[in-house]
């Protein structure tokens, strides 16, 4: 009895938490499934590519840099299947081996059906260990798999693979000294033999390359070969006419070829060479069953594809073409050809595919682009949400309202003006509608053709993702189109891992003037700053487009807008500690500005202030602080500071004896973490939290025996931030929360240099049972609306955790006081209910970072997760206060209402004759 | 006494056995009331004052009754005893806005002292109602309750950096 009343007791305790944990679920209905959000899937920049037409079922097989392998559809460029396998340096592919496409027509790895000793395709990839895998290209299922552990693993990382008649051969060069080439059937894993051992003393690491069955060094004038599958082997030297300027690349396909200089050079005795072609790529394929070799060139926006015949060098007009090129594809590198075999082979069915400097995968067939992968997405490093603009209507109205506004400040406003004003704008709305109406009205500009207006909750906006190749996509973020594309070449992200930074300079807010974006990276002839200004909305240069600085950037920072053209400067400080403001004539708005830069390497941070007067700008360091610790070992491996749009709405939290806790809510604070290695604890992380404009050190703490991955959000008043704890093997997530205490020093501004006295500090650690990959706070319009945190796990999906389950002060033992204040009770594991996963089951491969942007509505935040794939959502961390339900039923509330007005007047008649008749009787 | 112990035998029984210094007893069927209209105003208007006294303080004796049932409601807050408060609250409220009418009946010599007394009463009756509000949490009596109008700090500072670029 008591045995089943004590189980009855935790069943109840369940029950209520589960309660707790369902008050805080924001599930999806079935019914809402991809009506908020979409995903799309990428693959990532193209390393090898193999069309086959002539296959049964027709595809394009690919590896690509981001360690995927997949197969697209020859006609759309859909993908047919995709996995995604290891990250680097373990799943690096080092070969991709279609069977079929060997050099040599005597492959015979094809086997028959059924047996284990066959292969479609074989993928080499990692070294330590070397994994071979076979696939069935149908469906993109792992057929068989075999590996090897080398002896020497750093020796192993520059090893190269190729295949020969159905032998595998590994190249492991050590350089300086000799190559060690090691073969084994392709398909078993046995090796053919021992591993042979040839002396080259010539090799170097960076000017060598494997060609075919050759392995080639470049030095000085010449080229030395070596034919790895010969019986004897001899040295051959190739004479070079002048020292290249560029890197050598080999010719897949042809045994011994290499591309040196944009000519080609044969170092094979029995191959023999186009020499006089002169071209930026080349590709070896085969046309009417004889091998071709089809090059390309982009010449003033139209690409240009030849094809000779290999034995003789005579052209092959049927595959001679010539295709308007956009220019946002960048430089492309033909990758790829084969054509489907008839009768009549006019070269019509030939499919082409390249792969572009902006990342893109192009196929090219009869003379146009048949498709076009944006796979440059895969690697996106920064977004913003963009207002769109106005429509005409609202935008006289806007006009009108910010006139007033202006009005205000002058005296000569009087009420009769403004009414006339008024009256007139909303006669010449009423003019511009009738005219709409009858189709006489001035024709819709291009943005409002493609539907870019603004709707009345401000959910529908302009997203603006930055890639790493340089590429900037302007993307609807209700329907996912690309509505404009823009590649910037010569640009790079800076240095010590820092990406190209993606600014708003001007909101859609000012209405005749457009908002205005900028990029700011470094050029990477010259590794001087760029800063390139565009319009978000059209995606066209603006403000004179792009500008490239004489000097490099070392830190930058917003400035606040100026009064005439409500535009944010970009306050620069450069490499010799000058600063420049960008553009010039927000120059005054710098006076009185911070700077801050950390050295990640020392852990040295830089405070600097920034002072106007007599027309010249000037930075003077003020603090700098040291976080190197004794032995200045440790190293920054974090920086997170708080989103400049935040609102706090609330200042203070309700204690149980109704007394208010004031939050610390200092908007200069910026959380440092720095980790070293430690004798005695493996691993020490350390968290700082400085205000970075006095250089005070508000907190800091210690982590022993833990070690990254390092994910960190911080907001508000608190920290949050996840870690590998390596002695008891999980990961877990540690929340500070900064009180001011029970009285605000100063209630009406904050100045970091009279700040209040140190912050009580809150602290608590929870387990997450999963690997956390991104970590981002939700961000609304007003701060009213709750915060929660989502966290992007390994698995691809990503949760949404309220703060109250991460609170720091949720009680350990489970005293009214807490209970009061409305935390739960301390439990160490956090849960991850499947109906908090905000992306369901649109996983998002490699989730790299999630970004969030208010929306219009109070209530709703904006989401975008990228990585591999993108996945682009709304959440409301409150519920959707402020909005009717989809499934609001305006028609039974209309008859209602009908219904009780109509029948409250009939009753009102009725009861007066009455009252009239009982007044005669 | 005996006089009454015999007007109580019978009112129309003649008893001759009394003594003659004894009063004469009234005729047959006289009415001694007709006479006495003097004495009766006097007690009406004692009555009046009475009658306003009582309530003068009734307010007052309503305290014990209302303090009984804010015990017996006790502080959580639901529909009962937000109901039961609300009451406590209206009724003197509406009681003291309605004084001119209730003092109009009683007007007299003490009018003004009983007037103070009903208001002084319903204002601790409202005490009592706002105490019971104050223990129930009703009332913003607290920081905490203001919070939501406190407006957040203005930043004096602004920073800008980061890690850096070179």
């Amino acid at each position: 009895m008591a045995c089943r009343q004590s189980s009855a007791g935790t069943l109840i305790c369940l029950s209520l938490l589960l309660l707790l944990l369902l008050s805080t679920c924001s599930g999806l209905y079935e019914d809402q499934i991809k009506k908020f959000d979409w995903r799309s899937v990428h693959l990532g920049a193209l390393k090898q590519v193999h069309v086959d037409l002539n296959h049964f079922q027709p595809r394009v097989l690919l590896s690509t840099h981001e360690q995927v392998v997949a197969s697209l559809c020859p006609k759309t460029g859909e993908i047919i299947w995709r996995q995604v396998l290891e990250q680097k340096p373990r799943g690096d592919i080092k070969l991709l081996q279609v069977s079929g496409f060997a050099d040599d027509s005597s492959d015979t790895a094809a086997a028959p059906m059924g047996s284990h000793l066959g292969f479609d395709m074989l993928t080499v990839q990692g070294h330590a260990p070397a994994l071979v895998r076979g696939w069935n290209t149908n469906i993109g299922t792992i057929e068989w798999e075999w590996s090897i552990m080398p002896l020497h693993t750093e020796r192993a990382q520059d090893a190269v693979w190729f295949y020969s008649n159905s032998v595998l051969y590994h190249v492991v060069p050590v350089w300086r000294s000799h190559i060690e080439v090691t073969a084994y059937f392709a398909t078993s894993g046995h090796t053919t033999g021992s591993t042979s051992k040839i002396m080259a003393a010539w090799i170097k690491p960076e000017s060598c390359l494997l060609s075919g069955t050759f392995y080639v060094c470049l030095d000085g004038k010449q080229l030395i070969s070596l034919d790895l599958v010969a019986k004897s082997t001899q040295v051959i030297a190739t004479p070079l006419g002048a020292e290249p300027s560029s890197k050598i690349q080999s010719l897949p396909g042809l045994n011994g070829l290499l591309i040196v200089d944009k000519k080609l050079i044969s170092v094979n005795k029995d191959q023999a060479v186009c020499s006089e072609l002169t071209s930026a790529s080349y590709l070896v394929g085969s046309f009417n069953l004889r091998k071709v070799l089809a090059y390309a060139d982009l010449v003033d926006g139209v690409l240009k594809i030849n094809a000779v015949y290999v034995d003789n060098c005579t052209p092959v007009p049927e595959l001679q073409q010539s295709v308007a090129f956009a220019e946002d594809f960048g430089t492309p590198s033909l990758r790829s050809f084969d054509c489907k075999a008839k009768r009549n082979g006019d070269g019509k069915n030939c499919l082409f595919i390249f792969a572009t400097s902006a990342e893109s995968i192009v196929a090219v067939q009869q003379g146009r682009v048949r498709w076009a992968r944006e796979e440059s997405l895969a690697n996106v490093i920064d977004t913003q949400f963009i207002d769109l603009p106005l429509a005409d209507t609202e935008g006289t109205l806007e006009n009108e309202m910010k006139g007033k506004a202006v009005d205000a400040h002058s005296l000569n406003s009087d009420i009769a003006s403004a009414f006339m004003r008024r009256i007139t704008t909303q006669a010449l709305q009423m003019k511009s509608l009738f005219l709409h109406v009858i189709g006489l009205g001035p024709p819709p500009t291009d943005t409002q053709k493609a539907g870019l207006v603004r709707d009345s909750f401000g959910l529908h906006k302009m997203l603006v993702l930055l890639t790493r190749s340089g590429k900037i996509f302007g993307v609807d973020n209700i329907a996912g189109k690309h509505h404009w594309k823009l590649y910037l070449p010569n640009v790079a992200g800076f240095e010590n891992a820092e990406q190209m930074r993606l600014i708003v300079q001007r909101s859609s807010k000012h209405f005749p003037l457009q908002p205005l974006c900028a990029i700011v990276a470094k050029s990477a002839v010259n590794s001087n700053g760029v800063l390139f200004r565009f319009n978000p909305i059209t995606g066209r240069a603006a403000e004179s487009g792009l500008l490239q600085l004489d000097y490099q950037i070392k830190q930058l920072a917003l400035l606040p807008e100026t009064e005439e053209d409500f535009v944010k400067g970009i306050l620069i400080l450069d490499g010799t500690n000058r600063v420049h403001v960008e553009p010039k004539h927000a120059t005054p708005l710098a006076h009185g500005m911070y700077l801050y830069t950390a050295n990640v390497k020392t852990a040295e941070l830089e405070g600097y202030f920034v002072k106007y007067a007599g027309g010249e700008l000037s930075c003077l360091p003020i603090w700098n602080v040291r976080l190197g610790g004794h032995n200045s070992e440790q190293q920054i491996i974090k920086v997170a500071s708080k989103n400049p749009i935040e609102h706090v709405h609330s200042q203070g939290r309700v204690l149980g004896d109704r007394s208010v806790l004031y939050k610390y809510i200092n908007p200069n604070l910026v959380a440092f973490v720095t980790q070293a290695p430690d004798a005695a604890h493996k691993s020490v992380l350390n968290l700082y939290l400085i205000d970075v404009v006095s250089g005070s050190v508000i907190f800091s703490m210690t982590h022993r025996k833990v070690r990254p991955p390092l994910h960190i959000v911080h907001s508000e008043n608190w920290l949050a931030y996840s870690y590998f704890n390596d002695k008891v093997r999980r990961t877990e997530i540690t929340t500070i929360e900064l009180y001011e205490g029970n009285a605000q020093a100063n209630n009406s501004v904050w100045s970091s240099l009279q700040a209040p006295s140190m912050p009580l500090v809150e602290r608590q650690s929870y387990i997450i049972p999963t690997i956390v990959e991104a970590m981002r706070e939700t961000i609304t319009e007003r701060g009213i609306t709750n915060k929660h945190v989502l966290i992007g796990t390994a698995s691809g999906g990503i949760v949404e955790m309220p703060w109250h389950l991460l609170d720091p002060r949720r009680p350990i033992s489970s005293t009214t006081q807490g209970r009061e204040e409305g935390a739960i009770p301390y439990i160490p594991e956090l849960p991850l209910p499947t109906e908090n996963y905000i992306n369901y089951n649109q996983t998002v491969a490699r989730l790299r970072n999630i970004y969030t942007a208010p929306s219009g509505l109070e209530s709703t935040c904006l989401v975008v997760a990228t990585g591999l794939d993108l996945f682009v959502t709304r959440v409301s961390p409150s519920k959707t206060f402020d909005l009717l339900k989809e499934d609001f039923d305006y028609i039974l509330i209309s008859i209602v209402l009908v219904v009780l007005t109509s029948g409250s007047l009939i009753v009102r008649h009725l009861a007066s004759r009455k009252l009239l008749k009982q007044a005669w009787k | 006494m005996s006089a009454k112990q015999n007007s109580k035998k019978s009112k129309w029984a003649l008893d001759f056995n009394v003594s003659k210094n004894a009063d004469m007893p009234s005729p047959p069927g006289y009415n001694p009331t007709a006479l006495v209209n003097q004495t009766e105003v006097v007690r009406d208007q004692r009555l009046v004052i009475k009658k306003s006294w009582d309530l003068a303080l009734g307010p007052l004796k309503q305290i014990p009754m209302n303090l009984f049932i804010m015990y017996m409601s006790g502080n959580s807050i639901s529909i009962f005893p937000i109901m039961m408060v609300g009451m406590m609250l209206i009724r003197p409220i509406k009681a003291m806005f309605t004084t001119q009418v209730t003092s109009k009946m009683a007007e007299g010599a003490q009018g003004t002292g009983q007037r103070i007394i009903y208001i002084l009463g319903n204002l601790a009756n409202v005490a009592l109602a706002l105490y019971k509000c104050h223990s129930m949490g009703l009332l913003p009596t607290h920081a905490s309750d203001w919070l939501a109008f406190v407006q957040p700090q203005t930043r004096l500072e602004y920073y800008g950096g980061g890690v850096s670029f070179i």
